[in-house]
């Protein structure tokens, strides 16, 4: 085994240094009109009438498209809630009403703000919570406001907690969370010699965006072909469609080449975010450590379109008793519309807010209980066989314990002995430990398959060269490159040799998103198989070509009211510790040093596999520290990178990153996903470290330092109340 | 209706020798030569043209990135006279006479400049959209001398943002650029 395990460098990074590689706004030409989206910019209204005619009167502009344009005007991944224009109904502020189409961007753009729109404000519904009021406007008028409540109930949570020796509870809530992939969305669209409408941009699913894309244009699928250009990134963030049908409506509309981008506040205002979570949690243990009942409530702000809520939701929901076998389980996990921006997909999916609840209420837990939180995690955490709270065994592969020992080993090593803080100096530091669990790959039953062609050329003693097709994303994680390595090992060629495939929805078969981990195992396994399959055919001395369909086992649906089911058909498992430093006076919080041990099965590439690693705890900086989304009545707030704080090279801390192979049964050469993990137990991690530091838990993300020093406050207020114990 | 997002043009932080000073320019198109790339270009902007659009749009060169057009990421660095700065914060009417060099022009032919080397060797980038602008940043660094050490480059590195958090590969890959460029 040569091709893999290896840090094989990326086959695009020479293109990547010379400015060479081109991103969507790079295809640009000259000849194209160009789009320009009118954005409602409020966020609940009747729209009364749109008058285009001074727009249209303008020099440069060609087109106001509306509602009225689009054959079959609803989209969405899991639900298609979502109008491409909306027609009579605005939802959010980043709605789009009508596009505008013009010979220039400038002139694209003073048309835009030309189109006079006659709006009929209506209430505002902006928080969750009160969405599952009765009497709240509902967001969507033929349906309820609760998008899904899904429940678990495992044992019986009220008898747990009579007889526990103690219970505590606790309340969390988790913000929005932005992308910020640097590439603003962008694209091209053009009609063919084949007239085949062509797409040209970045996303993370070819074949779902053509088939939503062909659906909004009753086409038939085939005419439509999607190809990536560059994809400056994505973290979730392209999972839904955004940019790339408007675009595409412009010049199936008006049958020229149009090119469309969007600025930083278009971006950040029209695609989804991150969901926000309100967590409200019981627990229970022995006093031995053992948990014996967890009782969550967690409603997530779905804001204004399904986008995939449900999914998230499911997952969160899941989740809420993190990688712990607990007897007694009820969950109620919730999503609502809102008119906020919409909620979806982004690394973790909704794996981290439900961790930074559940790992803040295992160390609390602890810390009720006298016990070390180490001792505490080793007596409750999964092994092979744990049944989930869903009812039924976790998948083969349990890696929890192993990368909890793991990183107790590590952070022994590069951790300081907790440092006892001088009382006189302002700069305090603290370690936390947290544990997490994601699915890897799609789960509850969604349709889970990856597709490869292998093709190869041969002579009657050797093979040539091979041809990979397999339709996938490279959004930057460097899954073609993975990819190519699994086809080089399988079929004992060099990497040379391997020619990939990827980006075009008409020559590659559909392997799925780029997504929840999943690219390495499934489209990984797809490609395996098909090698070797191409391998026999050649041996047999038949036309070596060969399509193999990957189907992981089977996951289903979770029963709505008791949570049974089975979720997932693989896990992935990690544990941190963190040290950080908080000065006392600010409440900033600096994060030190990172041990972040991950079980990944097989690493294909020790580098790229690092990289995520390193690039995830990037994200989860922000997400438990500097990244304050802020969306008020409505309104995004924080529209600009100056108001939004992404994490810069100072934010960064010293990371051990500490990779685990613990083969997965199904992944090829044992691979499974990791590139979401390092988010997972981050945020529960930092609270941990700022506890101990401070002596204060800080129950809201991201942690501020307003909400920092507020904790610091408090806990020096309450210092001398003890803690409720149960009865 | 405010969907029009208006451009921000704010002046460049540099010192830079603006054409006849005296005169009031636009607002209509002007004729300009720039120097880019060690190649002189003539084009006809309107004064309202930062640099990153007339780069990027009239004279082609879309190896310079635009992730916000506010002085905000970095990915639009550009070297002007050596300095790298951000290319969106400055008109290009406001370069006449500079040397600008852009990603495109680091290279000697086939020869990576010794910095891109790095960043390839170190794998500095995942999607590699900040990597034109972390380059010439690192470049500019370098060439002033304000490399003195770890902490320095996270400094001064810091108006780049790497949204993938390639940050402990980029930061590997600027030391070994430095020597290399010693
Ligand atoms: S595009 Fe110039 S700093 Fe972001
Ligand atoms: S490599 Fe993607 S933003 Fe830096």
């Amino acid at each position: 085994m040569t091709k893999i395990g290896t840090s094989i460098p990326r086959p695009d990074a020479h293109d990547k240094v010379t400015g060479a590689a081109l991103y969507p706004a790079d295809l640009i030409r000259e000849g194209m009109l160009h789009a320009k989206a009118v954005f409602a910019h409020r966020p609940s209204a009747r729209i009364l009438r749109i008058d285009a005619s001074t727009a249209l009167a303008m020099p440069g502009v060609r087109a106001v498209l509306t509602a009225a344009d689009v054959p079959y005007n609803r989209f969405g991944l899991i639900e298609t809630d979502q109008p491409l224009l909306c027609e009579d109904r605005v939802r959010f502020s980043g709605d789009r009403v009508a596009l505008v189409v013009a010979q220039t961007p400038e002139a694209a753009a003073a048309g835009a703000s030309a189109v006079k729109v006659e709006y009929e404000d209506l209430p505002v519904l902006t928080d969750p919570r009160d969405a599952l009021e009765p009497d709240v406007p509902r967001v969507h008028e033929d349906r309820s406001n609760v998008l899904l409540h899904q429940k678990i109930r495992k044992g019986d949570v009220d008898a747990a907690f009579a007889s526990a020796d103690v219970v505590i509870e606790g309340e969390f809530s988790t913000g929005w969370q932005e992308h910020a992939y640097l590439q603003p969305d962008a694209g091209i669209a053009y009609w063919d010699e084949q007239e085949r409408l062509v797409l040209e941009t970045a996303g993370q699913w070819l074949h779902e965006d053509r088939r939503q894309i062909a659906a909004m244009f009753e086409m038939p699928e085939e005419r439509v072909v999607i190809r990536y250009a560059k994809i400056g990134g994505a973290f979730g963030g392209r999972e839904d469609l955004s940019l790339p049908p408007l675009v595409a409506l412009a010049a199936w509309k008006l049958k020229v080449p149009v090119a469309m981008q969007w600025s930083r506040e278009e971006s950040i205002v029209g695609h989804h975010k991150r969901h926000p979570f309100f967590i409200t949690s019981k627990w229970a243990a022995k006093r031995d450590g053992t948990i014996l009942a967890a009782q969550t409530r967690l409603v997530a702000d779905g804001g204004a379109y399904a986008s995939t809520s449900a999914e998230v939701l499911k997952c969160a929901t899941i989740f809420a008793t993190g990688p712990y076998e607990i007897a007694n389980v009820a969950t109620d996990g919730i999503v609502c519309y809102t008119n906020n921006v919409p909620s979806g997909a982004f690394r973790g999916f909704g794996a981290p807010q439900a961790h930074f609840a559940a790992e803040s209420m295992v160390t609390r837990l602890a810390h009720a209980l006298g016990l070390d939180p180490v001792d505490v995690r080793r007596k409750n955490l999964y092994r092979e066989g744990s049944i989930e709270s869903t009812g039924l065994p976790l998948p083969a592969g349990v890696g929890a314990r192993e990368v909890f020992e793991r990183c107790l080993e590590e952070a022994r090593e590069v951790l300081p002995v907790p440092l006892h803080n001088g009382a006189v100096s302002p700069l305090r530091r603290g370690i936390g430990i947290a544990c997490g669990i994601k699915n890897v790959g799609y789960s509850f039953g969604f349709p889970e398959q990856a597709t490869a062609t292998v093709e190869l050329e041969v002579t009657p003693v050797s093979i040539r060269s091979a041809n990979v097709r397999i339709g996938t994303a490279d959004v930057g994680q460097g899954a073609h490159l993975v990819l190519r390595q699994i086809a080089a090992e399988a079929l004992d060629l060099d990497l040379e040799r391997v020619r990939m495939i990827t980006d075009d929805s008409s020559e590659a078969p559909n392997a799925g998103s780029a997504s929840a981990s999943r690219m390495t195992l499934m489209g990984g396994r797809a490609v395996k198989d098909a090698c070797d399959q191409a391998r026999r055919q050649w041996l047999a001395g038949e036309e070596p070509s060969a399509t193999v369909q990957y189907r992981p086992p089977r996951t289903t649906p979770l029963d709505l009211e008791t949570g049974e089911g089975t979720p997932n058909y693989c896990y992935g498992y990690v544990a941190q510790a963190a040290e950080v430093e908080v000065d006392v006076r600010t409440g900033l919080v600096r994060v030190v040093r990172v041990v972040s041990v991950h079980d990944v099965g097989r690493a294909i590439n020790r580098r790229q596999v690092e990289g995520q690693i390193e690039g995830c705890l990037a994200q989860a900086i922000g997400f438990a520290l500097t990244e304050n989304f802020i969306c008020r009545d409505g309104k995004v707030l924080t529209p600009y990178l100056s108001t939004y704080l992404l994490p810069t090279a100072l934010d960064m801390p010293e990371i051990h990153p500490v990779i685990v192979e613990g083969a997965d049964p199904n992944g090829p050469y044992g691979a499974r996903g990791m590139a979401e993990m390092a988010l997972v137990p981050f945020a529960g991690a930092v609270a941990a470290a700022v506890h101990d530091a401070t002596g204060a838990w800080v129950s809201d993300l991201p942690m501020t330092p307003e909400r920092v020093l507020h904790a610091i406050k408090e806990s020096t207020k309450n210092r001398l109340v003890t803690p409720a114990m149960s009865s | 209706m405010d969907s029009a997002i208006p451009e921000l043009a704010t002046a460049g932080t540099l010192p830079s020798a603006a054409p006849a000073a005296a005169s009031i320019l636009g607002p209509g198109e002007v004729q300009i030569e720039l120097e880019v790339n060690g190649e002189r270009h003539e084009l006809s902007v309107e004064p309202r043209v930062t640099l990153l659009d007339a780069l990027r749009e009239r004279l082609k060169l879309t190896g310079t990135k635009k992730g916000c057009d506010q002085g905000t990421c970095g990915a639009c660095t550009v070297l002007v006279n050596d300095r790298a700065i951000d290319s969106c914060l400055t008109l290009a009417v406001m370069h006449v006479g500079d040397r600008i060099t852009t990603i495109e022009g680091l290279a000697s032919g086939e020869q990576l400049h010794p910095m891109q080397a790095a960043f390839v060797e170190h794998d500095g980038f995942q999607c590699g959209y900040c990597t034109p602008g972390q380059v010439l940043s690192a470049v500019a660094l370098v060439r002033e001398g304000r490399m003195t050490g770890d902490d320095a480059i996270r400094e001064q590195m810091s108006g780049n943002i790497c949204r993938c958090g390639a940050y402990e590969n980029i930061l590997a890959a600027v030391r070994d650029g430095a020597r290399r460029m010693a």
